[in-house]
């Protein structure tokens, strides 16, 4: 089918060998996440395995519209596989990330790849179209170069030093021809040292952040893979696709020449500006905004001194108390270079922080610290602290407890301390669900929570996220007028509970409610197979309103069918999409299943029931405001100061459950379930390990 | 001011990383097809300034204000050869993540030179002046036979001129070059393209940095090409606008 390379890369590194999986073994699923949870299912027997074992299978997959013009969708990459950040366990979780490694890897003619077993030395992927060589890292001293400094090596090698920017032949079929460099996925220190929170980095900012694959790359002695592609992807109807893509910048993208949208980037509307959220604000320098590949409006900038390129979102929050702009924009790049997750530093050094402040850092289990606080907002201080997690020494080459406990996260860090329980529960250490960062208030945002804490990671998806925006840039009148209207055209678009307005009333009489199951089902189906399996950007989609449009209504719904059907000719509805992300939804609990997910598991930490929030978690926002029906009435209400109810979120629980037709005692999935979606092969293996629910 | 260019069109001015800085000699030409010997040389080769008229068009870029998101590359392949593929694009973007604005990105579309070295030493008239399409430097891929002379010729880095495998030709190398959508098979206005029409990178640019002109930029060095294209809302986002 056009969009598709055909082949999807399977290599073994204990083998050293390299083989080839038929796309089309597995095309049913979309693309992406899809692909790569039935690829895992497939490959890996017994999911129950760590995720530093050596049978852990990581795939790295694209989508149809990866490499293509349909609008922020063509620059993603889904990465998968058993994580080592979550607590207790290390779910089979997945991360996302942009640039244009995805595109590169269609070019080069494969659709994804799939990682299996350990190397006996540390290898790097070298990707050359057809040509796939898994080489020896030692050639290029690779390993122990940050993620920036192994990228500029393999550029060197693949692309050579001199002349960049004529058209070279980097291998492949004859006379295929490119000036580009590689794209380069690398781990850092971090992940070499296999620290918990470490990520991969793609190019300077693109982070597969959340999952500590970067240590799951370090375990398989993996530094990076590098695709050179100059082939070309397959187009239905390139003429469908252009019109599609200019009609779409016409009449739903920003408008230079009459600009309505907030200078803010976080929707589909909205200018190509950084989301740079420093403490002191954007660099007064010279920049440009940089974008993922095909995307109409970037998120992120490049500037004139070079520091803090391409970082936007968490990556520029890490070290706020920095003395300076620079210093923290210092921060942000050191991050990248280590390889570490962003929130989970942000968090970390938060909660260090606070026991620092208070003294308890000094105190009880928890072995010497190295970080001088004195120099707390200087740029040694926050050098030593990334080199601290990321070596898991004292960030100066010497041995460390605390560097080696920090490494392992800071969840794991508190427990090794013998204070997990009560930093938990009194908000200072905020990972509130799977030993994870908070990114939401859950109190308030309570689909953000739910959603997090029924799957596996912090699921970062912002297509509701706006909505706290609402009050600080409506007036206050307009916007209690306002409320019901947006509801409305919102929940008209969330097929197949479209009208049920409810599902966006965040009072709380309703954030336990069936509606409420409706909302956090649609987030997990939409995102599950739109966003992450045709890796359409979480940052600009879904469009549910939108300034520029007559109605005001956004394109979701319409466009997204359109360019797939553009692209790869099929006909596929916008709820077709929703029920494939159904199933994949369900494959994904399976999986989790398997690995020991019961409901009793599931649960925030006792700080979510019991204390209103000990400080405003995003943003600085300390009261965030949502859509909800007070009285009757609809307005945007504050939410964030109060607490969630045990039982209530108990009942929630089974309401979720029973929408998805699984067990509400166990949580377990049901056969009728499984086989509705045409899953029977994941119910028999659910069966098999008595995890099936009745 | 634009001037009508009256140098050569090579040996441009030095400037950041990958530019219009001469080819290196040894630069590999994937050539599959030898030049016949017996092929006449056009007459053109020897009078290129009486015969080659102005092309009607001129792309211009901003590389101040490119957002580096290759679109304008994939509306290219796409509207020529029906596919995507940056390998494929007659405009090239290159970029450095690392690197410092605004060295870290470049755009290199061709200049439909005025003295275009790439038409005269064409040994088939493949690539010529398209009279019919406001003399816009056309390659004829029924004509061409993959050489490579264009790709030479061209004084630029890298090449406007460059060869790949045509599979509409079983696989034949043909060289590809900017046409301003004017030969483009899968252009999606009905009007098409051409110095007349609509160019799909200027269409598509996201941030409106690529512009068309009917007026022949200078030829000496890159300003009459590289161009500033910043306004007041620029400025608004942020961004420097000199």
């Amino acid at each position: 089918m056009n969009g598709y390379a055909g082949k999807i890369l399977r290599l073994n590194l204990t083998e050293r060998t390299v083989s080839t999986i038929p796309t089309s073994d597995y095309e049913q699923w979309g693309g992406g996440h899809g692909m790569g949870s039935a690829i895992f299912f497939d490959l890996v027997q017994d999911k129950t395995i760590d995720g530093f074992d050596p049978a852990n299978v990581v795939t790295i997959m694209t989508s149809p519209l990866c490499g293509t013009l349909v609008a922020a969708a063509g620059g993603r990459t889904e990465v998968q596989g058993i994580g080592v950040q979550s607590y207790p366990i290390g779910w089979f979780t997945r991360s996302n990330f942009g640039g244009r490694f995805s595109a590169m890897l269609k070019y080069a003619g494969w659709d994804g790849i799939v990682i299996e077993g350990r190397a006996d030395e540390p290898v790097w992927i070298d990707i050359r179209d057809e040509d796939v060589q898994i080489r020896d890292c030692a050639g290029l001293s690779l390993w122990g170069t940050d993620t920036w400094e192994c990228q500029q090596r393999i550029w060197s090698d693949v692309a050579g030093d001199e002349g960049y920017g004529d058209w070279r032949e980097p291998a492949g079929p004859e006379g295929r021809l490119t000036t580009q460099r590689p794209a380069v996925l690398a781990t850092g220190p971090a992940g070499e040292n296999l620290s918990r929170v470490a990520c991969l980095i793609h190019d300077a900012s693109n982070a597969s952040g959340q999952g500590g694959f970067g240590a799951v790359f370090g375990s398989k002695n993996l530094k990076a893979v590098s695709v050179m592609g100059t082939g070309s992807v397959a187009i239905h109807d390139p003429q469908a696709l252009l019109a599609t893509r200019l009609w779409h910048k016409e009449n739903y993208a920003f408008d230079l020449g009459s600009l309505k949208a907030p200078t803010s980037s976080y929707q589909f509307q909205d200018p190509p500006v950084p989301m740079a959220l420093w403490a002191q604000g954007r660099p007064q320098t010279g920049q440009r905004p940089q974008a993922c590949l095909g995307c109409h409006s970037g998120c992120r900038a490049r500037y004139q001194d070079g520091a803090g390129n391409e970082a936007s979102c968490f990556a520029t929050a890490f070290y706020p108390d920095a003395g300076t702009l620079d210093i923290q924009r210092a921060a942000s790049d050191l991050i990248n270079r280590y390889g570490l997750n962003a929130p989970e530093m942000i968090w970390g050094l938060t909660y260090i922080g606070i026991l620092a402040q208070t003294g308890e850092l000094w105190a009880g289990d928890i072995p010497d610290c190295p970080l001088d606080w004195e120099q707390y907002g200087s740029q040694e201080f926050v050098e030593q602290f990334v080199k601290m997690v990321a070596y898991g020494d004292d960030g100066r080459g010497n041995a460390s407890q605390f560097g080696q406990d920090v490494s392992n996260g800071f969840v794991r860090a508190a427990e090794a301390w013998g204070r997990l329980e009560q930093d938990l529960s009194s908000g200072i250490l905020a990972f509130p669900y799977w030993g994870l960062p908070v990114h939401k208030e859950p109190r308030a945002q309570v689909y953000w929570g739910y959603g997090t804490l029924l799957g596996d990671r912090d699921i970062n998806e912002h297509g509701f996220d706006w909505l706290k925006l609402m009050v600080y840039v409506v007036p206050g009148e307009a916007l209690e007028a306002t409320a019901a209207g947006i509801v409305k055209a919102m929940t008209d678009k969330m097929v197949p509970f479209q009208g049920d307005m409810d599902m966006l009333n965040f009072s709380e009489d309703n954030i336990y409610s069936e509606h409420m199951a409706k909302l956090v089902s649609w987030q997990r189906y939409y995102t599950r197979f739109w966003k992450q399996s045709m890796l359409f950007c979480n940052n600009r989609w879904p469009d549910f309103m939108n300034v520029y449009s007559p109605d005001s209504l956004g394109a979701t719904g319409v466009i997204e069918p359109e360019y797939v059907k553009a692209v790869t000719g099929r006909d596929l509805s916008f709820e077709d999409g929703i029920q494939l992300g159904r199933k994949i939804w369900n494959l994904d609990h399976a999986i989790w299943t398997l690995q020991g997910r019961h409901r009793d598991m599931v649960h925030f930490v006792d700080n979510i029931y019991d204390q209103q929030p000990l400080f405003p978690v995003d943003a600085g926002i300390a009261n965030v405001h949502l859509p909800g029906k007070e009285e009757g009435k609809w307005g945007f209400y504050g939410y964030s100061e109060r607490t969630l109810d045990r039982e209530q979120f108990e009942a929630f629980k089974t309401r979720f459950y029973e929408l998805q037709g699984w067990d509400p005692a166990t949580g377990y999935p049901t056969r009728a379930a499984l086989e509705s979606l045409d899953l029977d092969y994941v119910a028999d293996e659910l069966a098999d390990q008595g995890k099936l629910g009745g | 001011m634009i001037v009508v260019g009256v140098g050569a069109c090579g040996a441009p001015d030095e400037s950041p990383v990958p530019t219009d800085t001469p080819k290196p000699a040894n630069t590999p030409v994937p050539t599959n097809t030898p030049v016949p010997t017996s092929t006449p040389v056009p007459t053109q080769v020897l009078t290129p300034e009486a015969l080659i008229p102005p092309a009607d068009g001129y792309l211009l870029v901003d590389i101040g204000k490119c957002q580096g998101c290759l679109s304008c590359m994939l509306a290219c392949s796409l509207i020529h050869e029906g596919v995507e593929s940056l390998s494929l694009s007659r405009i090239q973007v290159m970029q450095d993540s690392f690197a410092s604005y605004p060295e870290d990105l470049t755009i290199e579309p061709c200049r439909q030179c005025v003295e275009p070295l790439c038409v005269p030493v064409c040994p088939t008239g493949a690539l010529a002046a398209d009279a019919a399409n406001g003399h816009v430097r056309i390659v004829d891929s029924e004509a061409c036979i993959g050489c490579g002379l264009c790709y030479d010729a061209c004084p630029f880095t890298p090449s406007r001129a460059f060869l790949a495998p045509d599979a509409a030709f079983d696989g034949e190398a043909k060289s590809r070059k900017c046409d301003l959508c004017a030969n483009a098979p899968y252009h999606w206005a009905e009007a098409g393209g051409g110095p007349d029409g609509q160019q799909a990178c200027v269409a598509v640019c996201p941030v409106g940095a690529i512009a068309f002109s009917t007026e022949i930029p200078v030829q000496d060095g890159e300003g009459g090409y590289k161009v500033n294209l910043r306004d007041e809302t620029w400025a608004s986002l942020g961004y420097p606008t000199s």
